[in-house]
């Protein structure tokens, strides 16, 4: 069994070293607690960019474990995407754990362990593998959106995310039993083999397989209706946690469903094509229109994120090597454009101590820079050109066009015409209401400064000059479709 | 040769940033000579730009200047690249000629805010960080080579005009006037943007994406007078599209309500983008891409009919609604709009110099007219009810002369720049034999021609109304008043550059057009057109005369004259119920957005909270029944749970 299978652990050279970070923060908190804790995020981003530094030496290099997981530019891709979204958040969290929560040492750690699970998600090619991962994933998001120990919100959140993930877990994995019990394999490729030559009365059965896998992956990436829990997590959890949610989570959903379902669930395109269809003209309609009455900035994010993530889903109906570069192109986009909007959020909402958008008046007097950056990722994220998400969401819904989902790009298109509206009223808020009495200028952090203006570089260059970060993701993706 | 035409951005863009980083240690004197000079410069290289283009042989006006490629996906592959032709470096000189001389007139004016206190330094810094960030936006719809490009345009110049019609953001009803101009073009968006995504499909679907993948116009023209066939499936859809971007944006039918309101900005604002520029957009998107609209028609839908109505009723709505308007403002925002009309009829038959030809004369007239409502308002402490002013034109000589000429070259006075360029509207009409808008185009000239004087007899003439006001009044300081003469003398001789028999404007735009089907109806006979041209000149005289009867000479006719007509000047004082419906179409999408987020939001996610929480509880008071240790009891359970499987694929195989 175990012949011919290749056990070179070197492989996962970048998990291990992950992983002993994690370890080493862990313990150095442990062993000096005196130390100053922001010295932790420091570190743990330090370490994060170099270890994805250290995974550019799998370019172009094609190789497995054991079957169970792929290396290629596939894997390579979202190795480097998730540690620098881990370095940003982990950077951005300096102060704000330093001063707010306690137990900085395992935060990091539990940042830096769930980015293991979701590259592990992006590399599998057999169901129990991935299902790990996720779960390494979702655990470590667990204790992290209820880290804010004595505040109820956080709590109240972090249990009805653990309730309900644990249920979509459940669905998850009985669908992966019916796939199993159909194809009699794990390994996607063989699960494609077997789909190829399957009988007929199986026919259910792999609807009813395909329905469940979708429903636990609708309950990772938010998608309606399996979106319930987004906005109270969201709401609830520590602000550099939501911006970890809002980032991280929702990309290893997406890094894992593409390989998922290109490989294993191609054959049968048409059985679930139009679920996924449906499932993104709902999420994009439900999360625009509803993040219309949002009040807390928090809320708005999680609502503004379902939409998102409705736009990305087209990219999965409609499977194929164009669409899945447009995707991911656009995840990219909107993973930058999220992280800068995330930093000015969790600087703001540290300095000021309120989630409401209304507290965002003045920005443009007290921290002019924050605000610019504001309007830069608002901007991007309403899909307004020059920005990151205009070119990315243009290719992604041009690429869901060309294969035969017009309506769903006329929805997309309507949608974001409704997004800007309410990006607008929190731009307004920043930039035309006059600060309260009293307010003065904002100290904002050097670091919190040079990290917006970081990520605003990075929307700019995704939206003037695409054309590099393209050709990187359709190498990536070509692996996906040989 | 014209490479550098990229020149023309630089020096607004450099204006604004400079003010937006150091506009309030500048002081207000540098930040407005900056705003101002700024877009002279662009001026001056538009100016260069038509002297290059000028010295290319006929065949050759067409340059697209390649500054980057943008991305490069499959055959999916737009460039950042300006096309300099006769069309858009026309636009590019209105946009920075009107734009330099609006600028130094906002220099003086925006040194007061509303309510007439000095305005804040900050907010004078971000006006014209504002207004150079519009003229830069409007430079890049008018010269971009693509579709892409244009569309970031439009954008671009909604968001300018959000901005400033919001600008006195204390006050309630700019803020309302903000957000419904920028609801309703985003509607119009709407309709670009898919328009786009069909229009690329189309082309992928049909293979000549190859051809035409940059999206860039003259690729896309290429495309249709090689294949007309590729093209045919969208064209009808595609160009209804647009034609709904396109009446956002210029304020046509259905969705014109916006740009009343939009006067709510500072009144040079008012000026420059909702008189003489962007709303004209719309006009020049559709000029543009004529070859769609009139493959579109050729197609066996008569979409250009289709935009030549629109214009025509909405021209007539305009002027009628003007007529009873009282507002200074008003009557010029729905005068505009009823001249935005009649170059949608141009465009609609054909006619693209024409509709051109009235968009640079109109850009002029009506830049006038507004600053010299401000140049009104200033003196008066911000009124705009006509029926309280009276008797000006000796306070204010300038301001009441050019104002004056202005409104003549509005109304079609013989041989002022607007005489020629509506008569060859007119002419247009008459040539392509749509006789009915014709006389719809001739109808409306007369109401031009009575609410243009009317403004100036009851504003400028008579005895002075508020004694008050009129004490108050004085004139302007030169900074105001010189742009007021020199669009006053262009709007005299703006006519030059298109006389009939010479037609220069003509030769310079229509060589980039094959005319095609929709405009080789082409010109009446010249006896023809001398009789049309003097019914054009009657028709302006009649109604300034009909002006001076019931404003000067016998005022109290007018309202013996509203009351034997009050139906119908009740329905068009309200705008013809247009708002009405809108709001309460809107108010129906926000309850509905509002139950939504109620229903799904709060009470789905604390519903199902709850319900998960009381449904433990249940669970757990069942089970707790249920594992009462009887094995009868668990055997029970497991055979109903066999029997439901069981059934279920008892069921399945029967569907099957």
């Amino acid at each position: 069994m175990t012949e011919g299978l290749n056990f070179d652990y070197t492989v996962f050279i970048p998990e291990f070293l992950l992983l002993g970070l994690a370890a080493a923060i862990v313990a150095l908190d442990l062993a000096y607690p005196a130390i100053r804790k922001q010295w932790l995020a420091y570190i743990a981003g330090c370490g994060l960019l170099a270890t994805a530094g250290v995974s550019l030496a799998w370019i172009d290099v094609e190789t497995n474990f054991a079957d169970l997981v792929v290396v290629d530019n596939y894997l390579t891709y979202f190795r480097v995407f998730f540690m620098v979204i881990a370095a940003v958040v982990a950077f951005a969290s300096a102060d704000l754990v330093a001063q707010r929560l306690k137990h900085p040492g395992e935060y990091y750690g539990l940042i830096i362990v769930s980015t293991v699970g979701a590259i592990g998600m992006a590399g599998a090619r057999e169901l129990m593998t991935a299902y790990l991962s996720l779960e390494l994933l979702s655990f470590s998001l667990y204790i992290l959106v209820s880290y804010a120990k004595f505040d109820r919100r956080s709590n109240e959140a972090g249990m009805k995310y653990i309730l309900l993930g644990a249920f979509s877990s459940a669905m998850f994995l009985y669908g992966m039993s019916l796939i199993y019990g159909i194809t009699g394999t794990t390994y996607y490729s063989g699960i494609a083999a077997a789909l190829g030559e399957r009988a007929t009365d199986f026919e259910w059965a792999l609807l009813m397989g395909l329905v469940l896998m979708i429903a636990g992956i609708g309950f990772k990436i938010a998608a309606v209706p399996f979106h319930m829990w987004t906005p109270d997590a969201y709401e609830g959890a520590p602000v550099a946690v939501t911006a970890y949610l809002a980032t991280t989570s929702k990309a290893a959903g997406f890094a894992f469903v593409l390989p998922l379902f290109s490989n294993a669930f191609q054959v049968v395109h048409d059985d679930w094509s139009w679920m996924l269809a449906g499932m993104a003209a709902a999420t994009m309609i439900l999360g625009n229109v509803v993040a219309l009455q949002q009040r807390n900035i928090k809320r708005l994010m999680a609502y503004s994120s379902i939409g998102q993530v409705g736009y990305l889903l087209m990219g999965v109906a409609a499977l194929s090597h164009a669409s899945a570069s447009a995707l991911v192109l656009h995840l990219t986009g909107y993973m930058v454009s999220n992280l800068a909007l995330f930093v000015v959020i969790i600087a703001w909402v540290h300095m000021n101590d309120s989630e409401e958008i209304a507290d965002f008046r003045g920005m443009r007097e007290r921290a002019p820079l924050l605000a610019g950056v504001l309007a830069g990722a608002l901007f991007s994220l309403a899909g307004l050109p020059l920005f990151a998400g205009f070119v990315t969401k243009f290719i992604l819904f041009q690429a869901a066009t060309d294969d035969g989902y017009l309506w769903l790009a006329a929805i997309g298109v309507t949608t974001s015409v409704i997004s800007l509206y309410y990006y607008l009223q929190v731009m307004r808020e920043a930039f035309v209401s006059a600060p309260a009495e009293g307010a003065g200028p904002l100290p904002v952090p050097l670091l919190m400064r040079g990290l917006a203006v970081a990520m605003m570089l990075g929307v700019f260059y995704v939206g003037l000059y695409p054309q590099q970060l393209f050709d990187a993701i359709d190498n990536a993706t070509r692996f996906l479709f040989v | 040769m014209l490479n550098f035409a990229w020149l023309i951005f630089v020096p607004p863009l450099a204006a604004l940033l400079v003010n937006l980083f150091f506009g309030r240690r500048l002081g207000r004197a540098a930040v407005g000579f900056l705003g101002a000079a700024a877009v002279g410069l662009s001026f001056l290289v538009a100016v260069a730009m038509l002297i290059g283009l000028w010295r290319l042989p006929v065949e050759q006006r067409t340059v697209t200047i390649l500054l980057w490629s943008w991305i490069e996906i499959g055959q999916f592959r737009p460039e950042i690249a300006l096309l300099i032709d006769p069309l858009s470096t026309l636009m590019a000189l209105v946009v920075t000629g009107v734009g330099f001389l609006i600028h130094v007139y906002s220099i003086g004016y925006m040194k007061l805010d509303d309510e007439h206190h000095e305005l804040d330094v900050r907010r004078y810094v971000r006006y014209f960080v504002f207004v150079n960030f519009f003229i830069v936006a409007m430079l890049a719809l008018v010269l971009g080579n693509n579709l892409l490009l244009l569309y970031l345009g439009w954008e671009g110049v909604g968001l300018a005009s959000y901005l400033l019609i919001g600008f006195w953001f204390h006050k309630p009803s700019a803020r309302d006037a903000g957000k419904k101009a920028f609801i309703v073009n985003r509607i119009g968006d709407f309709g670009m943007a898919l328009a786009i995504l069909l229009i690329f499909r189309q082309l992928a679907i049909t293979g000549e994406a190859a051809q035409a993948g940059s999206l860039a116009f003259y690729d896309i023209f290429a495309v249709i007078e090689a294949n007309p066939a590729a093209l045919l499936g969208i064209a009808v859809a595609a160009s209804l599209l647009m034609l709904l971007a396109a009446t956002g944006k210029s304020a046509q039918i259905p969705l014109w309500v916006w740009l009343p309101d939009a006067m709510e900005g500072p009144t040079p604002v008012s000026a420059l983008i909702h008189a003489a520029t962007m709303v004209t957009a719309g006009v020049y998107m559709i000029v543009r891409m004529s070859p769609l609209f009139e493959l579109a028609t050729v197609a066996g839908s008569n979409v250009m009919l289709v935009v030549a109505w629109i214009g025509g009723l909405t021209a007539l709505m305009g002027a009628t609604i003007a007529l009873t308007k009282t507002d200074l403002k008003r009557i010029l925002a729905y005068s505009t709009v009823s001249q935005l009309g009649f170059m949608f009829m141009a465009v609609g038959v054909g006619s693209y110099v024409a509709a051109m030809f009235h968009l640079t004369t109109h850009a002029v007239f009506k830049a006038c007219l507004f600053l010299g409502a401000g140049a009104v308002m200033h003196a008066t402490h911000g009124e705009l009810n006509i029926n309280k002013m009276g008797g000006l034109k000796d306070k204010m000589r300038s301001t009441y002369l050019t104002f004056t000429i202005a409104a003549a070259a509005l109304a079609g006075f013989p041989l002022m720049s607007g005489y020629f360029s509506k008569d060859a509207i007119l002419v247009a009409e008459f040539g392509a034999h749509q006789y009915l808008l014709y006389v719809l185009g001739l109808g409306t000239a007369l109401l031009t021609a009575i609410y243009a004087f009317k403004m100036v007899f009851v504003v400028f003439w008579g005895q002075p109304r508020d004694k008050k006001l009129y004490d108050h009044a004085h004139e302007q300081p030169r900074l105001m008043t010189w742009p007021l003469w020199i669009l006053a003398f262009l709007a005299i001789f703006g006519g030059l550059i298109n006389l009939p028999f010479v037609a220069s404007l003509e030769h310079w735009i229509e060589p980039i057009y094959e005319l095609g089907p929709v405009g080789a109806a082409g010109h009446p006979d010249v006896a023809m057109e001398i009789v049309l041209l003097v019914l054009s000149a009657l028709t302006a005289l009649v109604g300034i005369y009909l002006a001076y009867f019931f404003y000067v000479k016998q005022p109290g006719r007018t309202d013996a004259i509203r009351e034997r007509l009050s139906a119908l000047h009740q329905v068009a004082s309200a705008g013809y119920y247009f708002d009405r419906v809108y709001d309460s179409i809107r108010q129906g999408l926000w309850s509905t957005a509002h139950f939504l987020a109620d229903t799904i939001d709060r009470g789905g996610i604390d519903g199902a909270v709850n319900g998960v929480a009381r449904g433990v509880g249940w669970l757990g008071e069942r089970t707790r029944r249920l594992q009462t240790g009887l094995v009868g009891v668990y055997a029970l359970t497991m055979f109903v749970g066999l029997v439901i499987v069981l059934g279920y694929f008892l069921i399945t195989s029967l569907v099957n």
